[in-house]
């Protein structure tokens, strides 16, 4: 917490008060299941994550390998020539101390999202994803770090098959 | 070369289900309002002196000069239609023989929105006396629903 806040103002309800109706509620349950079609750059690029693989696509007019893949280049606007699995190292292009969960919770350790350039794209080419096994004082814009990765036969094809990204040194 | 051709292991579609649940709690002046309709069948308002204003529902604040309200004034289950609607559709636009009857019923400065029954259409009218016909007691759950409707004061 910070030096004049020890803890949140306010009287939160926790999980209790709703389950033994402590609180009275509205409660709404609405229909959220949706199927998003991935079609053949990100189709792909789930399936080589599943394989350990952070995929990249590379266009050879513009000499450019950008991630996640697209079919189409979006300097030239000509389809994309080749996937080329890229390294599953990079570099911190920006991040944030984030004290609230996705769904509001306040929290004192903050999760730290980050824009991650990826080795072999062409520079400023990168992905969103989280940085853990680091304090939060010590991330810094340039810091190179490494996919920590599920073990294979938990992952299933989606971002989350890497777990977090954590700083490492170049010799190790 | 050309694009790349689609890869026949890929699964094509991305599976979600967004948990959408929303719970709702009715904030400090809510819960007092909403406990008195379910353990007393009572309706409270909040009163404003120096504005000279009883809100209904109950509010914690004063929208007017922002003060905090804690003077809690039982304001009866009887009010007058200040407005009305003869609702022909359901939810799902379904037509409706018998129209439903929602009205706005004043209680103070301010008021509930919910239907009217026990009442022939026709003899709606703005300005009438109405009174909370409230659900039995061990069927009220802390809803604008433990009211069942409103209906004519003979």
């Amino acid at each position: 917490m910070t030096e004049k806040i020890s803890e949140f103002p306010g009287t939160p309800l926790s999980e209790k008060d709703f389950e033994q109706k402590k609180t009275l509620f509205n409660l709404d349950e609405l229909n959220g299941k949706f199927a998003w079609d991935t079609g053949v750059a990100i189709g792909r690029y789930l399936d080589a994550l599943k394989d350990g693989v952070i995929l990249g696509v590379h266009c050879s007019t513009c000499e450019k390998t950008v991630v996640p893949p697209r079919t189409v280049c979006e300097w030239c606007f000509q389809p994309m020539d080749e996937f080329i699995p890229l390294q599953d190292t990079g570099t911190v292009n920006t991040f944030s101390l984030c004290y609230v969960t996705w769904d509001v919770k306040r929290i004192k350790e903050p999760e730290i999202p980050a824009v991650i350039e990826i080795d072999g794209a062409s520079p400023l080419h990168g992905i969103m994803h989280m940085l853990d096994e680091v304090e939060p004082e010590e991330v810094h814009i340039g810091m190179r770090v490494k996919a920590v990765w599920k073990p294979p036969e938990e992952r299933e094809g989606s971002i989350t098959d890497i777990l977090y990204f954590k700083p490492f040194e170049e010799d190790q | 070369m050309n694009m790349p051709k689609n890869n026949p292991r890929e699964g094509g579609a991305w599976h979600g289900d967004l948990p959408v649940t929303s719970r709702y709690s009715f904030g400090l002046a809510g819960e007092r309002f909403y406990r008195a309709i379910k353990d007393e069948g009572k309706l409270f308002g909040t009163r404003c002196d120096k504005c000279k204003r009883t809100y209904v529902p109950a509010s914690l604040f004063c929208e007017r000069c922002m003060h905090e309200l804690d003077t809690w004034i039982d304001v009866g289950i009887s009010g007058e239609v200040h407005t009305f609607t003869l609702l022909y559709e359901d939810l799902d636009g379904n037509r409706k023989k018998t129209p439903e009857i929602i009205a706005f019923i004043r209680f103070g400065d301010g008021g509930l929105v919910h239907r009217l029954d026990e009442i022939d259409k026709d003899e709606v009218a703005i300005g009438m006396r109405v009174e909370a016909v409230f659900k039995a007691k061990a069927e009220r759950e802390g809803s604008i629903q433990d009211i069942s409707h409103f209906r004519p004061i003979d």
